[in-house]
Formats: structure tokens, C-alpha cells, sequence
């Protein structure tokens, strides 16, 4: 009985140290990427790293949907989001300015695994959550000499992949040995500091520093269906690009819209996976 | 273990041929246990030390790489974090090989920038602190000046966007009030995380969406490390100064508990170096005291060239202050106690040569002045603020002892001397209560007392010897109680506020000595009571429109003034009505319009049939008359922020004018100066307009700042049927910069250039400018070692084309000996200029004046932390 006990309570303890690894540094990225309006946008990404496992992601995002995760956590949420929004007028109007509150801007989580030797991405495809799971060894660097860069006080050496259709360079420093960077890019014996591909994408660490915060698993899981990536990423890009004919099919009856520098309403410009898309392989033949 | 592998490994070493194209392959193990490390970076290095191919260990610790073009002396090197580095040499290594790594640690350069430098939340406005702390700041006050949006005054005053904050919160809680200077020197900013900046902050709980607040609230939040805990930090400095020639010493203890239900910061400080502790010590909410006494005796110490205080303040100065809050249910408990002791000395010279037909008339006037200054205050609050009831009765006691000594030698030499205590007590009381949702009731009951005794002895070597002395006491006691009701309906909100003001005070004041000066006046004594009583209504309306908010405030009054025959009685009646609109159309930007009239009585102090004597030159008569000023004003305000790009501006143009239906007059009687009030009407108009841009500059995790003023004064007199015009015009503009633009330096630079000009029935005096420009350079040749050089370099017009320059150099070297102590060494005025000398000529005349600086001063000082 004791023994069983014991056995019950050492699983146990496994599965808390597997599910809840603490990270040795916290790394910040500036993801920068064009829009379908010509310009471009940037979100800020953290990058928690111990030395088998990494995650990439947001940090808003990660509250917000830390939060959601527990029943009590959503009503809170709620909470916080009702009075970030919400102005009460003396007189009695409300009036809610979704802007102000604390809104998940981008869905992207990286997982990636050495022991696995797997990277998970999980996102939102279309309307629609989704993940997929890689190799760790679908990206094939090939190092450059005399190409070094000093990225916050870190020398930088650089290599180069082409990867899901485009043609990666990453800069990275061997003085943090730990083979993780920002999205799905890794495999380098250093941490990857900025890495920028043709077309306008880029990653740049911005700052980093030694934390013990626990590497968390996904949350909410069970909400993210199983996708194939190519096949996900061209039905996002026909959803975003009919979203109106989709909407309407559907028995509302809107009309999208943008509205421009001076004011007027325009056409949505249409999304096109080959500028726009990280990997823009799904559209290549 | 590594080594006698290799060993074992020279064997095949022979076969050295394979090596040339050879794919390396093993597996990395950790030392102490045999287990496999998985994640490890291998990598081969040419011999240049580049990288040639790289691989990570896979969950068994196993890795392979390609063949390598060239080996020949080529390492390689297994890197992982918790590990100390392993490098071999390719040639040496037996394939698959088996390497193990044993624990280490890998040096991290921490760059901390996690979140954003500027986050806005509704309408709080977040700072990172660790994102605006330079490597030579100490306290948060240091880094409070970076940030952009807030302006920290050389007062220690504190202002957002243009505008005085109204609270000072550590955590939540109002510890200082509006002392808080305290904070603001003694936290260290490595314990703050963030600084909170609350827009539209309207403290009382009970008031919140009925009564609208303009002003900003600052609130501090504390790291965890700094919460819940005692936090201490002390330094002790001592060294030699070569003027004044002899010891300084600069020493510190600060200590600070942060706790769910109490809050304490006790701090002390002393010093002669020159730094001025004021900033520590003055209360920026201080209400203004309704008892109204002024000193009469003014005895100024020389005054100072206009250079930073740090060269120019001769002092020894200390000051101890201890803070305390205790939070029980709704309600908190505070006390502040301060005790400070000052001592300052200043001492001039002038020599003014006459040059006439029949040779040069030489005067010298040497002055020298010291002035001791005491002062305890305590404080006692009672505050329960939640969102039905406010009530808070605040206790303030207040002694000052302030005494100024003023030697005169030369060809007029005097002495003159004052003793000048103070003594203040006071109890407010406010209780307002909510009910119904939107009805509000008040109450207010005040109660001040002062003495302000005040005594001058003159002694007057030239004039055969006598000694005159002066002593005027002035006690004045005031009391106001007030009712108001609210009520809120429809965002309009009505309130009616009544109340009486009383108000008692006796002044006497008598001279002696004085007996050869009756050609002047007979009346020397004065026995003075000026009371009064007021009634007054103010009624108030608020509206809230959409993002407008509106306020009309239509005070009444009638007041009954009694002034025991010195002048008349009186019985007059006031009305100053102002208005304000605040208009907020999104979260970037918000304007606000104010205007207001207004009828005011004089100050009740220039009432006095006798004269009564100020310094050893300057004699007062009193008023015969009552009089009331008017003014009208009209100032509008725009303030713009973007948070994400850490952009902030605001700009404020106000007009105001004036009319007093008297003028002060001179006259002269041989060496004496009687000052009277006269019939007169003076009218002035005063412009002002200043504006201030901040941004972030986050390439080099620094800020900047540009801001300018213009002033312009008018002032139109006329008395006996004679007009002066005046007109005073000024302008100034000034920039900011500080940044870290390489891990090894950070810089701040500040330039600020001032030009002013008077001009007097239209002749014109020439434009004045003043210059300065300072530069503060931190290297960091070493993680432990910080060098800091700073220069201040000076230009002051003193006479059109005619200017002064100063050049200023300090340098300090720190050293970081563990986490808790710092060491430190400075040299501060290095050129040692000891004097600000000048001489101005005028056609008839040269002035010439002669003034002490600090000399060169050397301070070795030790910081410890807990």
C-alpha cells in the first residue's frame, strides 16, 4: 500500500516537473511583418527558454488566455474588460471603446521540444483554432563567415535556411547556448537574437534576462483542432479574402469596409499568402 | 575524467590520415550522473575560431554532424546552459566521441526590456522603471526625471504634463502627502517596478464620478523584494574641501517597510557639501495658511550668482523625518514628524568707484551673512476614504526658529541681526457622505493658529555706536466652519456650500534706540487689531457632457472688518465667479479652457499707523485706506500623448490682468528708506505661454525634452498725475537629452538659454541672455567600475555684449564591491574656482562684485544595502 502510495506520488511529481519546467531566460522579440495595407506591424513576443524546451508567444495573449482558462480566471477577465472599456457618464449613457481593453492581438504560440524533437505551432486560422506539429529538423541552416553582428551586447554569428518558401538569415550568439529563437525558427548552437527573411519579416531581440518563470503548457488545448499546415493556411486566405460573402452566405447581411488616412471608406485590399504570408510555400508549386 | 580520455584516446591519434574528411558523431553526458544531456550545442571552429558545423544532442544525448571540409586544427566545443564549456581539439578525439560536461554556470548580459516602456490602461499610464534607470541613478527621483510626461522641478516638485500632481501614493497608500520629496530621494529605483501615473485622479473616493479632478496622482509600485519587508539603505561619505578649507561629511540612512496594514519611512541626512536638503523637507500640498501673517523684518543674506546651489551654498545641514500609517478596517492612521536644522552662510563684496573731476571716490561694502534655521512640524491624520463616506481630520503642528545675522564692514558698516520663531497649530476636519446614490453632504470645520514674534537689533558702528532694537509681536487665530449639499441628476451636479470665516489679530510692535530719527515721524509703536467676519455662499454646478465636463463656481460673500481705530471699519461684499471647461475626445488628447474674475481684499499686514522698521535701511508706513484689488484671468491648455511611441506634449497660454487702486511709494530721509502705499492706479496685463515635448528614444533606452516660455508683463501707473509705463519681456527655451547608446556609456545633457528685457517709458534696456549647459558622462570600462565626468559650463550677460563665463568640472569613480556595498570616490570642482568675480562700468561709475564659490572638494564615500 505504501509502495503504491509512493509510486502515485512520484508519478505525480514527474507529471508536475514535466508539465511545469521553469525556463532559465526570457528573451523579447519584435516581430515585424507587412500588412495588406502596404505598411507594416509590429507585436511584441517573449521567448521562454530552458535548455530542452522553449515557448513562443505573447504576453498579453498568455494573460488573457491564462486567465480564460479557469471558470473564476474568465469572470475576472470579464471584469477587467467591462472597466477597461466602459465609461459611465454621470448622466447614466454607457459607451464602450473596445480599444482600451486588454484584447488578444495575435494567437501565435510556438512549443518547441528537443527531447520530442518536435515544434508545435498553435494559431487561428481563418476563424478557426488549429495546431500542427513539425520535425525540429525541417529547417537545414548553412553557416556564412564574416557576417557577424552585435545584438545587445551579444557577438552574432549568421546562417542561412530557406524555409516554407522563404530565405531565411538569423543571427545568433553561441555565448547562450540554447538551440531556441523566435517563431519556429532554431537549430543553431546559440540563441537566435534577430533573424529576417525577404519580403518584409523580421525578428529582433529587443532585451533578455535570467527568470525562473515556469514554461507553461498550452492553454485551453481542447479548443485547437489538429490541421494540416499548407491546407490551413490557404483556407485563412480564402477566408479573409471573402469574409463578407462568407458572413453573408451565413444569413447576416454586412458590408466590410476600411477606412483610410482621410477618412474614406475603402475596399478591404486582398490578402495574398506570396507578400503577406510568413510561408508562403502553401501557394508555391 | 576528460583527460583521461584523452589520454586513452592518443592511440589513435596516430591515424591521423581519417581526420581530413572525417563526420564527427557522439554523445555528451553530465559528469556526475552518466545521464545523457540533451539539448547541448556542439560545435566545430576552424582554426580562424569560426563556426564550420554545429549540431544539438537529441534526447540521448547523441548528435552527428556532416563531414567537416578541414579538421586540421580545428576544436570542438560543447556548450549548455548549467554547464561549464568543454573544448577539444578535433585531432585529438576518438570517433563517435563521448564528452562529459560538468556543472558551471554561463555568464549572462542581462538587457532587461520586457514589456513596453510606456503602457496606458484606461487612464493610467504605466513606466517601466528598469527601461529609464541609467547606471549612475540612485534614488527614483533620478529616474522619474527621465521619463517622458513628468517634470520634476529643481524643487523636487513634481508635475505631469504641465500640470501639479494632487497625490503621491507608495503602493496605494498616501504615506507623505505632499512630502514627497522624501520618497522621491530616498527609494532606491532598483526596488520600484513601476511608476503608475493616474490622469483625472480625484482622491476622495466618495467624489468619483460626481465631482471632476483636472490633476494627475503618482503611485509607486514597489518590486516584491521591497514589499513586505524592511528595506534599509545607509551611505557615509567624508572628505576635505578646499573652501571653505576643512572636513565634509555627507551621510544617509533610509529605511522603508512596505506592509498589507502598515507603511513606515524613516530617513536622515546631513551634510556640508553643499547639497540642499529643502527638497526633502517642503510639504508640495501645503494649503495655504489662512492666518495670513507675514514677517515684517527681512534681513536677506547675500545673494548668489545664478549657478547650480551645488556650487554657491555654503552649509551644514540635517534633517531627520519619520513616517508612519497604520490601515485598520476602511480607515488609516498617519503620522509624519520632520525635524530639520539648517545653517547657511554667504558673504559678498562690492566695490563701486566713482569716478569724478577730482580723483575716484572708492566705497567697499563687505557683507557677511549667516542665517540658522530650525524646524520641527508634525502631523496627525485620521482618514477613512471609501465610496459612501470621507472623513479626515488632520493635525499639524508647526515651530520654526529661524535667526539671520548680517554683518556689514567697509565704508558704511552695521550689523544687524533677527530673531524670527514661528509658531503654527491647526485642526482640519471634513466628513462628506453619500446616500441615495447621488446626494452628498459636507461638512468642514478649520481652526489655525499662529504667532509669528519677530526681532531685529541693529547695531550701527557708524552711528556713534547705538544700538536699536525692534520687536513686533503678531498673533492671529482663524476658525471656518461650512455645510454643503450635492446632488447629481442628469450629469448636472448642483451643490451649495455655506460657511463663516472668523478671524482674530493683534499686532504690536515697538522700536527703540530709534530717539535722533524724529524728523522722519514720532510713531514708532504700533498696537494693531485687524479682524473680520464672513459669511459667504458658493453655490457650484457641474455638467458632464459626452467627454466635456463643465464647472461654474459663483462664490458670494460679505465680510465686516474691524480694525480697532487704525483705519476705518469696513463691510464689503464679493463676488468672483469662475468657470472651466475640460474636453477629452479620446485618450490621446485633452484641453482645457478656465476663466475667472475676481475682487480681493488687500492684505490686512499693511495696515499700521506706525512705522515699523524692516532692515537697517528700510523703514514701512502702513495704509491710511482700505483698498481691494480686482483681476480677471483666462488661461487654456492642450495636452497630447501617445504612450506606444513614449510621446507627450502640452502647451498653456494664459492672460491675466490686474488693477490695485494703490502703489507703493519711496522716499528718502538721508540713509533711510520709508516705503508707504499711496493712491494709485496701477493696472498690469500679464502673457504667458509655454509648451514642453517629450519623446522615448528607444535605440539608446533614453528620453528627450524640449520646452520654451515667453512671458510678456505690462504695467500702466499712474500716480500724481505722473504715468510709468513698463514693459517686462522674456523668453527661454531649453532641451534635454539622455540615453545609453553602448553598454559602457550613458550621458545626460541639458541646455537651457533665457533672454529678458525691460523696457520703461519706452526707453530701452538692452536684452539680457544667460546660457547654461551641462554634461554628465557614465563609463563603464568594467562590469564593477563606473567613471562619471559631468561639466557645467555657464553664460551670463551681465551688461549688453558683456558675459560671464564659468566652467565647471566633477568627477566621481564608483565601485561596486558586492550587492550590497558600493564604494565611491569623487572630486568635485576640479579647476578649484573658488570666486565669481565681475566688474560692470557704467559712464560715471564701475561696479565691481566679488562672490565665494565651493572650492575643490574630495569625498570618499561607502553605500550599503539591505
Amino acid at each position: 500500500m505504501k509502495q503504491t502510495l509512493t509510486l502515485l506520488l512520484l508519478c505525480l511529481v514527474m507529471i508536475a516537473a514535466s508539465a511545469q519546467q521553469k525556463a532559465d531566460i526570457l528573451v523579447s522579440y519584435d516581430s515585424t511583418f507587412p500588412t495588406k495595407q502596404g505598411k507594416e506591424t509590429t507585436f511584441q513576443m517573449s521567448l521562454l527558454a530552458s535548455a530542452t524546451e522553449a515557448k513562443y508567444f505573447n504576453d498579453l495573449s498568455l494573460w488573457v488566455d491564462s486567465l480564460k482558462s479557469t471558470p473564476e480566471g474568465k469572470a475576472k477577465y470579464m471584469e477587467i474588460f467591462k472597466k477597461a472599456c466602459m465609461t459611465v457618464e454621470p448622466d447614466g449613457t454607457v459607451s464602450f471603446d473596445l480599444t482600451k481593453g486588454p484584447v488578444k492581438k495575435t494567437y501565435t504560440y510556438v512549443f518547441t521540444n528537443i527531447a520530442q524533437e518536435t515544434t508545435t505551432y498553435y494559431g487561428k486560422f481563418g476563424e478557426d483554432l488549429g495546431y500542427y506539429t513539425e520535425p525540429i529538423s525541417e529547417i537545414r541552416w548553412e553557416m556564412v563567415d564574416d557576417s557577424t553582428a552585435n545584438i545587445l551586447g551579444y557577438e552574432c554569428m549568421m546562417a542561412e535556411s530557406d524555409y516554407h518558401g522563404r530565405h531565411w538569415k538569423a543571427w545568433f550568439t553561441p555565448e547562450i547556448p540554447m538551440p531556441f529563437g523566435p517563431w519556429k525558427l532554431h537549430g543553431l548552437p546559440g540563441m537566435i537574437l534577430k533573424a529576417e527573411a525577404n519580403g518584409g519579416f523580421t525578428f529582433v531581440a529587443r532585451g533578455l534576462e535570467r527568470t525562473d518563470r515556469a514554461i507553461t503548457p498550452m492553454y485551453m488545448q481542447n479548443d485547437y483542432a489538429k490541421v494540416d499546415r499548407k491546407k490551413a493556411l490557404s483556407d485563412a486566405e480564402h477566408y479573409v479574402n471573402n469574409a463578407e460573402a462568407i458572413m453573408n452566405a451565413q444569413g447576416q447581411s454586412v458590408k466590410i469596409y476600411q477606412i483610410d488616412d482621410s477618412g474614406n471608406k475603402v475596399e478591404v485590399p486582398k490578402y495574398d499568402g506570396l507578400k503577406h504570408s510568413i510561408e508562403p510555400d502553401y501557394k508555391m508549386r | 575524467m576528460v583527460r583521461r580520455i584523452i589520454t586513452s584516446l592518443i592511440f589513435p591519434m596516430l591515424a591521423l590520415w581519417c581526420q581530413a574528411q572525417t563526420a564527427v558523431s557522439g554523445s555528451v553526458l553530465d559528469k556526475g550522473t552518466n545521464e545523457p544531456v540533451a539539448g547541448a550545442s556542439v560545435i566545430v571552429k576552424g582554426t580562424d575560431g569560426k563556426i564550420k558545423k554545429f549540431a544539438t544532442t537529441d534526447a540521448q544525448g547523441k548528435f552527428a554532424m556532416a563531414p567537416a571540409s578541414t579538421t586540421a586544427g580545428g576544436r570542438l566545443e560543447v556548450n549548455m546552459m548549467g554547464y561549464a564549456r568543454q573544448s577539444l581539439l578535433l585531432d585529438s578525439i576518438e570517433i563517435p566521441v563521448i564528452i562529459f560536461l560538468e556543472a558551471g554556470t554561463i555568464q549572462l548580459k542581462e538587457v532587461a526590456v520586457k514589456a513596453d516602456r510606456i503602457r496606458q490602461q484606461g487612464d493610467t499610464i504605466t513606466y517601466n522603471v528598469g527601461s529609464f534607470a541609467q547606471q549612475q541613478d540612485r534614488s527614483i527621483g533620478d529616474v522619474l526625471k527621465r521619463m517622458p510626461g513628468i517634470d520634476v522641478a529643481k524643487s523636487g516638485k513634481i508635475q505631469y504634463q504641465g500640470e501639479d500632481i494632487n497625490k503621491f501614493y507608495i503602493e496605494g497608500s498616501d504615506l507623505l502627502g505632499g512630502k514627497y520629496g522624501i520618497a522621491t530621494n530616498g527609494i532606491n529605483h532598483d526596488d520600484v517596478g513601476a511608476v503608475e501615473v493616474m490622469e483625472n485622479h480625484q482622491p476622495m473616493q466618495v467624489l468619483s464620478g460626481i465631482s471632476f479632478s483636472d490633476k494627475a496622482a503618482i503611485n509607486l509600485k514597489l518590486k516584491n523584494k521591497a514589499k513586505a519587508t524592511w528595506t534599509f539603505h545607509g551611505d557615509a561619505a567624508g572628505g576635505y574641501a578646499w573652501q571653505p578649507e576643512g572636513a565634509v561629511w555627507d551621510a544617509e540612512l533610509f529605511a522603508i517597510a512596505v506592509m498589507p496594514s502598515f507603511q513606515n519611512i524613516t530617513t536622515f541626512r546631513t551634510n556640508n557639501t553643499g547639497e540642499n536638503l529643502s527638497s526633502s523637507g517642503t510639504d508640495f500640498f501645503a494649503d495655504r495658511r489662512e492666518t495670513g501673517l507675514t514677517r515684517y523684518v527681512s534681513i536677506d543674506l547675500p545673494g548668489v550668482p545664478s549657478l547650480s546651489d551645488k556650487r554657491t551654498l555654503f552649509n551644514r545641514s540635517f534633517l531627520v523625518s519619520t513616517n508612519s500609517l497604520w490601515k485598520f478596517g476602511s480607515g488609516e492612521f498617519k503620522t509624519n514628524i520632520d525635524y530639520s536644522f539648517n545653517r547657511v552662510t554667504a558673504d559678498a563684496r562690492n566695490i563701486t568707484t566713482y569716478f569724478l573731476d577730482n580723483g575716484n571716490r572708492v566705497v567697499t561694502e563687505n557683507r557677511s551673512g549667516t542665517e540658522h534655521t530650525h524646524s520641527l512640524s508634525g502631523k496627525f491624520i485620521y482618514e477613512l476614504n471609501h465610496k459612501t463616506a470621507y472623513i479626515n481630520n488632520t493635525l499639524r503642528t508647526n515651530i520654526d526658529w529661524d535667526d539671520v545675522d548680517l554683518t556689514t564692514t567697509g565704508s558704511i558698516p552695521s550689523g544687524q541681526s533677527a530673531r524670527l520663531p514661528d509658531y503654527y497649530l491647526s485642526n482640519k476636519f471634513k466628513m462628506i457622505k453619500r446616500f441615495r446614490g447621488s446626494h452628498l453632504v459636507t461638512f468642514q470645520s478649520t481652526n489655525e493658529w499662529e504667532s509669528l514674534p519677530q526681532t531685529l537689533t541693529l547695531d550701527m558702528a557708524g552711528d556713534n555706536g547705538t544700538a536699536i532694537s525692534e520687536h513686533i509681536s503678531d498673533h492671529a487665530f482663524y476658525t471656518h466652519e461650512s455645510a454643503a449639499y450635492a446632488f447629481t441628476l442628469k450629469g448636472i451636479t448642483v451643490s451649495l456650500e455655506a460657511g463663516i470665516k472668523g478671524y482674530l489679530r493683534s499686532m504690536d510692535s515697538d522700536v527703540s534706540g530709534l530717539s535722533d530719527l524724529s524728523y522722519m515721524s514720532d510713531n514708532f509703536t504700533n498696537i494693531v487689531n485687524t479682524d473680520y467676519v464672513t459669511v459667504y455662499a458658493t453655490p457650484k454646478l457641474e455638467y458632464w457632457v459626452r467627454r466635456v465636463n463643465l464647472t461654474l463656481n459663483l462664490p458670494v460673500s460679505y465680510a465686516h472688518y474691524t480694525f480697532n481705530k487704525a483705519i476705518a471699519n469696513r463691510d464689503e461684499a464679493y463676488f468672483s465667479p469662475s468657470f472651466s471647461l475640460n474636453w477629452k475626445p479620446n485618450n490621446r488628447f485633452s484641453g482645457a479652457l478656465r476663466s475667472g474674475i475676481g475682487r480681493a481684499p488687500m492684505n490686512l499686514n499693511l495696515i499700521h499707523p506706525g512705522l515699523i522698521m524692516t532692515n537697517y535701511r528700510t523703514l514701512k508706513a502702513g495704509t491710511e485706506e482700505f483698498y481691494n484689488s480686482s483681476s480677471q484671468n483666462l488661461t487654456a491648455n492642450v495636452n497630447y500623448k501617445h504612450t506606444r511611441s513614449g510621446l507627450f506634449a502640452n502647451g498653456m497660454v494664459m492672460q491675466t490682468w490686474s488693477h490695485v487702486p494703490y502703489t507703493m511709494a519711496q522716499q528718502l530721509y538721508e540713509d533711510y528708506v520709508v516705503y508707504s502705499y499711496a493712491d494709485a492706479r496701477n493696472d498690469s496685463k500679464t502673457f504667458m505661454a509655454m509648451g514642453n515635448i517629450g519623446k522615448t528614444l528607444d535605440f539608446m533606452r533614453g528620453s528627450c525634452n524640449v520646452n520654451g516660455s515667453f512671458n510678456r508683463n505690462e504695467s500702466h501707473m499712474l500716480s500724481e498725475s505722473q504715468t510709468v509705463n513698463s514693459v517686462s519681456r522674456s523668453w527661454s527655451i531649453g532641451g534635454k537629452i539622455n540615453g545609453s547608446p553602448a553598454r559602457w556609456l550613458s550621458f545626460d545633457y541639458a541646455i537651457d538659454f533665457a533672454n529678458s528685457q525691460l523696457v520703461m517709458n519706452s526707453t530701452r534696456n538692452s536684452w539680457l541672455s544667460q546660457m547654461t549647459n551641462e554634461l554628465d558622462l557614465t563609463i563603464i570600462p568594467y562590469r564593477k567600475w563606473q567613471l562619471t565626468v559631468s561639466g557645467e559650463h555657464y553664460r551670463n550677460e551681465l551688461t549688453e555684449g558683456n558675459y560671464k563665463n564659468m566652467f565647471m568640472l566633477d568627477t566621481k569613480i564608483t565601485y561596486q564591491l558586492n550587492r550590497r556595498i558600493e564604494l565611491a570616490a569623487s572630486l568635485t570642482n576640479v579647476l578649484d574656482t573658488r570666486s565669481y568675480n565681475y566688474t560692470t562700468y557704467s559712464q560715471l561709475s564701475s561696479y565691481e562684485s566679488q562672490r565665494q564659490l565651493r572650492g575643490r572638494q574630495l569625498l570618499f564615500s561607502i553605500t550599503l544595502r539591505k
